[in-house]
C-alpha cells in the first residue's frame, strides 16, 4: 500500500555490542556514512578497491560502486552484486558493504580472495536505492518502499494530500485496526495480536478492518490512501514492465536510479553474472523456466528462464543451499524488476538471495501431560510446511497478513487492495482464486496459528520485543477509537543483531565461491601441419571447462553479449587460402564444451602466424601453433 | 453553392495590404511570408523557415529546444497559439511531428506547412482563426535530424538513414558503423550492383527494358541467367567477408516509445529499453509535461495511410468508445486523402511494439494518427500505367524526363571485378516529385485541422434553477462537449492517466448541500449524489465527446454562484448565476 512517511522507531533496539574482536561490528549506515566507508575503503586499498559512481538518485544521493580487482587480464569477467534494491533492505547493504571490506583487507594476505581478484573482478553497489533507505534512518520510523513522483492514487483530482503518518506520535508508523462491522478480520483464537480473514463460508463475521496508520485528511473517509509517491524503484525496469500498474512508475527507467543502474550494467560489458540481495529470490525457491524453443505468443517470448540456464541456475542454487543453508524466501511478482530485466534483456544470468525472513514457531501437539515447547520450529511439521509453501505459491493470494508489512511491500501482490481496507489502490489488485483455501485447511481440526502468530511466537522466545509493536486503544481524530499496532518498521527485513556476522560470512563464502563458474576461454590443440608446397592447415580448439557455457541461452537470444572472436593473424606475405581471419563464437558449452577451427594458409613458415581468442568477459589468449 | 461560399468568404475577409483580389483557396496568392512548396528542404533550412514565421508572426509562434540530437542538434518545438485567447496550456493542444525516421524527410515540410498555413491564413479565413483561437498546436518537424541530415547530403537510397546515429556495432565484431554501403561512383547516390556473367546468373534482363532486371524462376531447370544480382552499392570495409553489414546507426526511433515496447531481440531497432535515445527522451518529457495535448498525428512515409494502434495483437482491441473516435476521423481522412487508407497497424501492417502514436494513445490517452505520406499510386491513377519497376520507370521517363534512375554503368569492383553499377535515385519511392509536394502537404495539413477542431470543447448552457422551498434552490447545469473528443478518452478513464475532470460551484453565502450527476433528463430524482464535496465533482470520464452531462446541484443561500469546468484537455469554462 501506500506508504510515505516515517520515522523512528523510538523502542527501535539500541544494537547491542558485540564482544570484541579485530572485525568492526557490522552496523547500518546512513547514506553519508555508507559513502564515507566506501571511499575509506577505496583510499585505504588502492590497489584493489575503486569507488565508481553509478547515478544520481531523484533526491539527489550518489549511488556508489565498489570494484574490487586487481590487474587487468584481456577479458577478465565481472561479477556484480547489487543490494538494496527495495528500500526496506537496508540490511543487505550492511551484508554487501561488508563483503566489500573483507575483499579489500583480505587481497593480499588471503591467497584465494588475491588470485580470485586477479582472475575476476567483483562490482559490489551495496545500495542501489538510497532515497528510500534513508527512511531507516529517520526519527518517525516506517518502511519506504516507494519513490517516484506522485499521482493522484485515489483519483480525487489531488495528489498525495492523504499519506501514512504516525497518529499516536509513538514514533512508527503500523497499522491500525478498527471495529468495523463490514471488515474482513478477526482475532487469531490462537494468538489475539495476530488477525485472520473471517472465514464467511464458515459463518464467521469479521470484526476489523486493518488500515495503515494515519489519517483522513481528504475527509474521503479513507485513511491514508494518497501517499505522496508512487513508484517502487523495482518495478520500475523495462522487462515485463506493468504500463498504468500499480508503482510501475510513468515509464520504464523514470526512476532515476533505474536509468543508472541499468546504465552501468550495459556500460560494463565485462560483466559475466549478477547476484541481487532482495526479493525475488531464485536461490531457494525454483523459478519458472520454459523450454528453450518455448514458441512466442503474440511475437511476445514467454516470461521464465529458459530451461539451459535454468539447469545451470540449478547447481548453483544447490552449492548456494549447502553453502549457506540459507533457507529464506519471499514470494515476489518478478515483473519490471532487475533481476528480471538482467536475466532477460542482457542475457546475463542472475542470482538473487533473500537473506533472511522472520522465523515462525509453534509448539507441535503435544499429548495430554506433555509440555509443550516453544523452541520447536513449527517448520519441522510436515503439515505447516504444506501449508507455508501453498502460501508462498499463492502470488496473487489475498494474503493474511494483515498487520505486518511484507504484504505491503508487495511481497505478496494482490493484498493490497483487501489488506489495507481503505487504501484502494487505483489500480485493479488482482484477486486470488486461492482465498478461503487456507482457512478451510485450518478448519478440519483445531484452530491453527496463523502465520502472523507464528512469528510472534518466534518474537515472544527470542527477546526481540522490538518487532511487534502491541495493539494499545487510541482516540483517532476520524475513526474515533481503533487500536494501533502490528509488525514495528523493519521488523521482517532485519535478522536478529547476533546473527548479521554468521550472514555476512555464508554469503561472503558463496560470492567468492562464483568465479569458478564464469565461463574462461582457452585456446589449446593449435598445431600448424605442413601439407607441403608451402601450404599450412592451421588447426585450434577453444575450450571452456567451466560450469557456465560461454553466453547464457538468454545472451544469445538477446544478442546483447559481444561473441568472443577467434583471430588467425598472419605474417606479411602469407595468405589465407582457407577459413575465416575472424570467427565470432557466441555458442560454446561449459563443462568442456569445444569448438575447433581449421585454416588452411599458404606461408614460406608458420613461426610467424598467430592464433588468438578475445572476449569482454570470458578471458583471453594468443598462441603461435605448434608444428607438427 | 461554391460561388456563394466564395463570394461570402471574400466579403468576410478582412482587408489586408496584401489583398489583390484573388486570394486563391488553399494559399494567398501573395503570402506574407513565401515559402516555396514544391522543394524539400534540408534541417538548417526547415528551422529558417519556421524562424521567418516567428519573427513575422512573435505573438502567435515561439520557439523552445527542448533537446538535442546524437549529433548536438536541436529538437526544437514550435508553439502556435493566440495569447489574446489565453496560454497555450489553457487550451486543448495538437501535437504534430515528422522526420522520426531520417529518411522519410517530407514529415518535416508538412509540420511546417501546418504552421504557415494557419498563420498565413489567420486574419483572413474565419474558420482558421476560430480554431487557432481555442486551441494550440506543439510543432516539431524534425525528431530525427542528424538522420534527415545524412538523408539529405549524404550517398543514400529511399530507404537507408532511417535510423538515428549513434553507433552501434550491428554486426557485434567490435567495431563501430564500420562497414557501411559505399558510393563507390562518387556520383552521390547508393544505387545497386549487378554482374554479367552469361550462362550463371541468376537474373535476365527484361526483354522490353533491360533496365529491369527479372528472376529466373529456380524450378526452370537448365534455364540459367546471364546476370547475378549483388546488392546495393559497397564494398567488405571491414575485411569480414560480408559487404555493407554494419551501416551507421542501426536502430529505429519509433520502436523506442513505452507502451508495448519490447526489447531489440523481439522488435528491431527498439534499443535496450525505451526512451533511450535522447531524441525520444526530450519528446516524451515535453508530452508529459504537457497534459494538455489532446490530439496526436505523427508524419512518416509512405504507402498512403492514416494508421491508428494498436501496434501489437496482444494488446487487443482499443475501447468502443474510442474507436469512434477515430473511426470518424480515419473515414474524413481517407476522404481528404485520396489514395490513403485509414488502417490499424497491428492488424493491416504490421507488429510495431514501441511505436509512437500507440504510445501516446495507450500510454497518454490521446487519439492519435501516423500518416504515411506520398504512395506511388499518386504517380497516375491511370490504370494502364503498370504496377512494379515497369511503372516505375514509365513515370520517370516520361514525368521526369529520366531525373530518377541512374543508368546501369561499368565499374570496377575490388572484389567482384567488372560489374554495373545502377538504379532508382534515392528520392523515387518514398517522397513525391516536387510537382506533387504541395498537394501533399496541404491535404495532409487540413487533415491535422480537421483532427485539431474535434479537440473538445465545453460549453455550459445556461442553468434552470428550481425553488425548492425552505430557502433551497436546485441548480441544473448542462456541461456540453460540442465536438467529437471527448475530454477524457475511454483509455485515460480506464488506467487512470492524468488528471480526472472537475466540475465546481461555489458562491460567497451560497451553501452547497448536496450535488451529483444526473442519469434522466426528465427525472431530477435520478442522480447519482456525490458522498462527499458536493460544491466539486470529480469525474474520471469527464464529458464524452458530443455528450452533455447534466449536473444538480442543492444550494441554500442567496447572490452569486460561479459554475466552472475545469480538465486537463478541454479549455476551463465558468458561468455566474444569480440565485435571486
Amino acid at each position: 500500500m501506500h506508504e510515505l512517511l516515517l520515522g523512528l522507531f523510538a523502542a527501535a533496539p539500541l544494537l547491542v555490542p558485540l564482544p570484541a574482536t579485530d572485525e568492526p561490528e557490522l552496523a547500518l549506515l546512513d547514506h553519508q556514512s555508507l559513502t564515507s566507508a566506501l571511499a575509506e575503503l577505496g583510499s585505504a586499498h588502492p590497489e584493489v578497491a575503486t569507488v565508481l559512481n553509478v547515478g544520481t538518485s531523484r533526491e539527489g544521493r550518489a549511488i556508489d560502486a565498489i570494484q574490487l580487482s586487481s590487474g587487468d587480464e584481456p577479458g577478465k569477467p565481472a561479477i556484480l552484486l547489487v543490494a538494496n534494491l527495495d528500500g526496506p533492505d537496508v540490511f543487505d547493504s550492511v551484508v554487501a558493504l561488508e563483503h566489500a571490506r573483507r575483499l579489500a583487507t583480505s587481497y593480499g594476505d588471503d591467497e584465494a580472495i588475491t588470485e580470485l581478484l586477479r582472475s575476476t573482478t567483483i562490482l559490489i553497489i551495496p545500495r542501489a536505492n538510497p532515497d528510500a533507505a534513508e527512511a531507516r534512518f529517520a526519527a518517525t520510523q516506517y518502511e519506504r518502499l516507494l519513490g517516484g513522483r506522485g499521482v493522484d492514487n485515489d483519483r480525487d483530482g489531488r495528489s498525495g494530500e492523504d499519506p501514512p503518518s504516525d497518529v499516536d506520535g509513538d514514533g512508527v508508523i503500523v497499522k491500525m485496526r478498527v471495529v468495523d462491522p463490514e471488515g474482513i478480520w478477526i482475532v487469531d483464537p490462537t494468538d489475539e495480536r495476530a488477525l485472520v480473514k473471517a472465514d464467511r463460508k464458515q459463518g464467521e463475521e469479521g470484526k476489523y478492518r486493518v488500515v495503515t496508520e494515519g489519517r483522513d485528511l481528504d475527509g474521503d473517509e479513507r485513511i491514508a490512501e494518497d501517499p505522496l509517491l508512487d513508484t517502487r524503484l523495482n518495478k520500475n525496469f523495462p522487462s515485463g514492465w506493468e504500463e498504468h500498474g500499480q508503482d510501475a512508475g510513468l515509464f520504464p527507467s523514470d526512476e532515476p536510479e533505474v536509468r543508472a543502474l541499468m546504465e552501468f550494467v550495459m556500460a560494463r560489458d565485462d560483466i559475466a553474472l549478477v547476484t541481487c540481495y532482495g526479493a525475488p529470490e531464485n536461490l531457494v525457491e525454483k523459478p519458472k523456466s520454459v523450454k528453450d524453443d518455448a514458441r512466442s505468443v503474440m511475437r511476445i517470448p514467454p516470461a521464465g528462464i529458459l530451461q539451459s540456464d535454468a539447469d545451470m541456475l540449478a547447481v548453483i542454487a544447490k552449492d548456494y543451499q549447502m553453502l549457506t543453508s540459507n533457507t529464506a524466501k519471499r514470494k515476489a511478482r518478478d515483473a519490471g524488476t532487475f533481476q528480471r530485466w538482467a536475466y532477460d534483456h542482457r542475457g546475463l544470468l542472475t542470482l538473487s538471495a533473500v537473506l533472511w525472513e522472520m522465523p515462525e514457531k509453534w509448539a507441535p501437539k503435544k499429548a495430554k501431560g506433555e509440555e509443550s515447547s516453544d523452541d520447536e520450529s513449527d517448520a519441522e511439521s510436515d503439515e505447516e510446511t504444506e501449508d507455508a509453501t501453498e502460501e508462498m505459491a499463492a502470488e496473487e493470494s489475498d494474503e493474511d497478513s494483515p498487520v505486518g508489512d511484507l504484504d505491503k511491500l508487495g511481497y505478496a501482490e494482490g493484498a493490497e487492495g483487501e489488506e489495507d481496507d481503505d487504501a484502494k489502490p487505483k489500480r485493479k489488485a488482482a484477486k486470488g482464486a486461492k482465498a478461503g483455501k487456507k482457512n478451510a485447511k485450518k478448519k478440519k481440526d483445531e484452530p491453527k496459528p496463523s502465520m502472523e502468530a507464528k512469528r510472534l511466537r518466534w518474537i515472544d522466545g527470542s527477546k526481540e520485543s522490538w518487532r511487534f509493536v502491541d495493539w494499545k486503544s487510541f482516540e483517532h481524530p476520524e475513526l474515533g477509537t481503533v487500536e494501533i499496532g502490528g509488525f514495528a518498521p523493519y521488523a521482517l527485513h532485519e535478522p536478529p543483531k547476533s546473527e548479521w556476522s554468521e550472514i555476512a560470512e555464508r554469503e561472503f563464502k558463496f560470492l567468492t565461491s562464483l568465479g569458478s563458474y564464469l565461463p574462461r576461454l582457452e585456446l589449446t590443440e593449435c598445431v600448424a601441419n605442413d601439407l607441403g608446397g608451402g601450404l599450412w592447415r592451421i588447426e585450434a580448439t577453444v575450450e571452456n571447462h567451466s560450469l557456465l557455457p560461454l553466453q547464457s541461452r538468454s545472451a544469445r537470444r538477446t544478442r546483447t553479449i559481444r561473441p568472443a572472436k577467434l583471430m588467425l593473424t598472419l605474417p606479411a606475405g602469407a595468405e589465407l587460402l582457407g577459413g575465416q581471419a575472424r570467427e565470432l563464437i557466441s555458442d560454446l558449452a561449459g563443462s568442456g564444451g569445444r569448438e575447433e577451427l581449421v585454416w588452411l594458409v599458404r606461408a614460406s613458415s608458420a613461426d610467424q602466424i598467430e592464433v588468438s581468442i578475445e572476449s569482454v568477459n570470458a578471458g583471453g589468449a594468443t598462441v603461435r601453433p605448434e608444428v607438427q | 453553392m461554391l460561388l456563394l461560399a466564395l463570394s461570402l468568404a471574400a466579403l468576410q475577409a478582412p482587408a489586408t495590404p496584401d489583398y489583390d483580389g484573388f486570394p486563391g483557396l488553399g494559399a494567398s496568392r501573395k503570402p506574407i511570408v513565401e515559402i516555396p512548396w514544391n522543394r524539400l528542404y534540408d534541417y538548417d533550412e526547415i528551422y529558417a523557415h519556421l524562424d521567418r514565421l516567428v519573427a513575422q508572426w512573435p505573438e502567435m509562434l515561439s520557439m523552445e529546444v527542448i533537446g538535442h540530437s546524437i549529433e548536438s542538434r536541436e529538437l526544437r518545438v514550435y508553439t502556435l497559439n493566440n495569447p489574446e485567447t489565453g496560454s497555450a496550456e489553457s487550451k486543448p493542444a495538437m501535437w504534430i511531428d515528422g522526420n522520426v525516421h531520417g529518411n522519410e524527410v517530407q514529415g518535416g515540410e508538412a509540420v511546417v506547412y501546418t504552421a504557415w498555413y494557419l498563420l498565413e491564413n489567420y486574419a483572413s479565413n474565419e474558420q482558421v482563426r476560430a480554431l487557432v483561437d481555442r486551441t494550440s498546436f506543439y510543432l516539431l518537424p524534425m525528431v530525427n535530424p542528424d538522420g534527415r541530415a545524412s538523408w539529405f547530403t549524404g550517398a543514400h537510397t529511399a530507404h537507408s538513414s532511417r535510423t538515428g546515429v549513434m553507433p552501434i556495432d550491428s554486426d557485434r565484431d567490435g567495431l563501430l558503423d564500420e562497414d557501411p554501403p559505399n558510393d563507390l561512383d562518387g556520383d552521390g547516390s547508393i544505387v545497386q550492383m549487378r554482374k554479367h556473367m552469361p550462362g550463371e546468373g541468376t537474373h535476365r534482363l527484361d526483354p522490353d527494358d533491360p533496365r529491369i532486371m527479372n528472376r529466373v524462376p529456380t524450378n526452370d531447370r537448365g534455364i540459367r541467367g546471364d546476370w547475378i544480382y549483388l546488392g546495393q552499392e559497397g564494398i567488405d570495409d571491414d575485411g569480414d567477408g560480408r559487404i555493407n553489414e554494419d551501416d551507421v546507426g542501426g536502430y529505429d526511433m519509433n520502436r523506442a516509445w513505452p507502451s508495448m515496447w519490447m526489447p531489440g531481440h523481439v522488435q528491431y531497432g527498439a534499443g535496450p529499453y525505451p526512451l533511450y535515445w535522447p531524441e525520444a527522451r526530450c519528446i516524451a518529457r515535453f508530452l508529459y509535461e504537457h497534459p494538455n495535448v489532446a490530439a496526436v498525428q505523427s508524419f512518416h512515409n509512405t504507402g498512403g495511410m492514416i494508421l491508428r494502434g494498436p501496434g501489437a495483437e496482444s494488446f487487443g482491441t482499443y475501447p468502443r468508445g474510442d474507436l469512434r473516435v477515430f473511426d470518424e476521423l480515419g473515414a474524413e481522412g481517407e476522404k481528404m486523402l485520396p489514395f490513403y487508407r485509414y488502417m490499424i497497424i497491428a492488424k493491416d501492417l504490421y507488429t510495431v511494439f514501441g511505436g509512437f502514436a500507440t504510445w501516446t494513445y495507450e500510454g497518454l490517452g490521446i487519439i492519435s494518427f501516423t500518416n504515411e505520406l506520398w504512395t506511388m499510386d499518386r504517380n497516375s491513377p491511370d490504370e494502364r500505367v503498370e504496377g512494379g519497376n515497369a511503372g516505375r520507370l514509365w513515370f520517370d521517363d516520361n514525368l521526369l524526363q529520366g531525373a530518377g534512375f541512374v543508368d546501369w554503368h561499368p565499374y570496377d569492383h575490388p572484389f567482384y571485378g567488372e560489374i554495373e553499377i545502377g538504379g532508382f535515385k534515392k528520392d523515387v519511392g518514398r517522397v513525391p516529385p516536387t510537382f506533387l509536394i504541395e498537394e501533399m502537404l496541404h491535404r495532409n495539413a487540413m487533415f491535422c485541422l480537421r483532427h485539431a477542431r474535434a479537440m473538445p470543447e465545453i460549453e455550459i448552457e445556461e442553468p434552470v434553477l428550481t425553488d425548492l422551498g425552505d430557502g433551497v434552490t436546485a441548480i441544473d447545469v448542462v456541461f456540453r462537449n460540442l465536438n467529437p473528443i471527448p475530454t477524457r478518452t475511454a483509455r485515460a478513464a480506464s488506467e487512470s492517466i492524468g488528471a480526472p475532470d472537475l466540475f465546481t460551484i461555489e458562491g460567497e453565502g451560497v451553501e452547497v448541500l448536496a450535488g451529483g450527476v444526473r442519469s434522466d433528463r426528465f427525472r431530477p430524482e435520478r442522480i447519482s449524489l456525490a458522498e462527499r464535496e458536493p460544491e466539486r465533482l470529480v469525474r474520471d470520464s469527464g464529458i464524452g465527446g458530443r455528450q452533455e452531462l447534466r449536473i444538480r446541484w442543492f444550494l441554500r443561500g442567496t447572490g452569486t454562484v460561479r459554475i466552472q469546468h475545469s480538465s486537463e484537455k478541454s479549455k476551463d469554462v465558468a458561468l455566474e448565476v444569480s440565485l435571486d
